[in-house]
């Protein structure tokens, strides 16, 4: 995360965010997956044969976990941000243990007083396959 | 242009609000779905004693699912989750107890390569120990055929 604060006034239409590749560890998503208490069996989300049962190749990162990494892109651009609204879809799978890129761009600036800003968000595969789209607002303080 | 024509599933459900559940917002909670996620800002870490923390913005998710009604859709073998749009109304902290409500929006099918997929689509709303909405979540579910 930058540590320095942005504000409204320094982003403008067009500006990125991002990119940062990351990537899902099995742990990470058994972590994931067992906040709300110890996962008692398999599933498509830590178990490849599970998973390829289903009809996927391997075990996927869970969505609601891939909503929070995207989720991420846009509170760690800056302590500042606020995230107001984040609409994403899945168009993929996401594997675990492999690089992901993630990315946005500013589509609007609302210079009517609300301080939020809209943005288009992707998370994309090393090929450049778009496995996660969406779109946010978000909001920026002024400047002191 | 999408329809829930020829599509079989309990109707009956349409609308209809659910109550699926009061769940206690723990700090261990908002501190495992931080590190699990790979989360580095402090207010969400707790590893600043300057900062008061908070939950990450789609905790929410954590308590979606699971406990909605079936809607004993009659098509396809396997379900994944489509989409989804949170929207953050008010900070959550430790401790807060939050209660979710949720209700069938709307059923669609669409037709493309891989065959015809049927959409469910819910809204679930959250709101706090003092009745303050926090989260609003709408899901998109497709289930098809393997």
């Amino acid at each position: 995360m930058s540590n320095n604060p942005l504000y409204f006034e320094d982003v403008e239409f067009g500006d990125d965010i991002g990119p940062i590749i990351r990537e899902v560890s099995d742990e990470s998503v058994i972590e994931f997956v067992s906040i709300r208490g110890p996962e008692t069996e398999p599933s498509r989300f830590t178990s490849k044969e599970v998973a390829q049962s289903q009809g996927l190749p391997e075990a996927i990162v869970p969505g609601a976990m891939n909503i929070a990494l995207m989720s991420q892109l846009l509170t760690g651009w800056s302590e500042t941000v606020s995230l107001l609204k984040l609409d994403v879809v899945f168009r993929k799978t996401v594997p675990h243990n492999t690089p992901l890129k993630f990315s946005g761009i500013i589509t609007d600036k609302d210079e009517s007083g609300s301080n939020n800003l809209e943005c288009d968000i992707t998370m994309e595969n090393e090929e450049g396959v778009k496995l996660v789209i969406g779109n946010a607002v978000i909001s920026l303080p002024s400047q002191p | 242009m999408t329809t829930d024509d020829g599509i079989v599933y309990d109707r009956t459900l349409l609308g209809k609000e659910n109550e699926i559940g009061t769940y206690e917002v723990s700090l261990k909670m908002i501190t495992e779905f931080a590190k699990s996620t790979g989360e580095t800002h402090p207010r969400y870490l707790g590893n600043d004693e300057q900062v008061e923390i908070i939950a990450p913005p789609t905790i929410c998710n954590l308590f979606v699912g699971g406990s909605r009604p079936d809607i004993k859709l009659e098509f396809g073998d396997v379900s994944f989750f489509a989409g989804q749009s949170i929207e953050s109304k008010s900070e959550i902290r430790p401790g807060d107890k939050l209660t979710a409500t949720t209700k069938l929006d709307h059923v669609y099918s669409k037709t493309g390569r891989s065959g015809k997929m049927v959409f469910a689509v819910w809204q679930t709303q959250f709101k706090n120990q003092n009745n303050d909405i926090v989260a609003l979540v709408n899901e998109s579910f497709v289930t098809r055929n393997k």
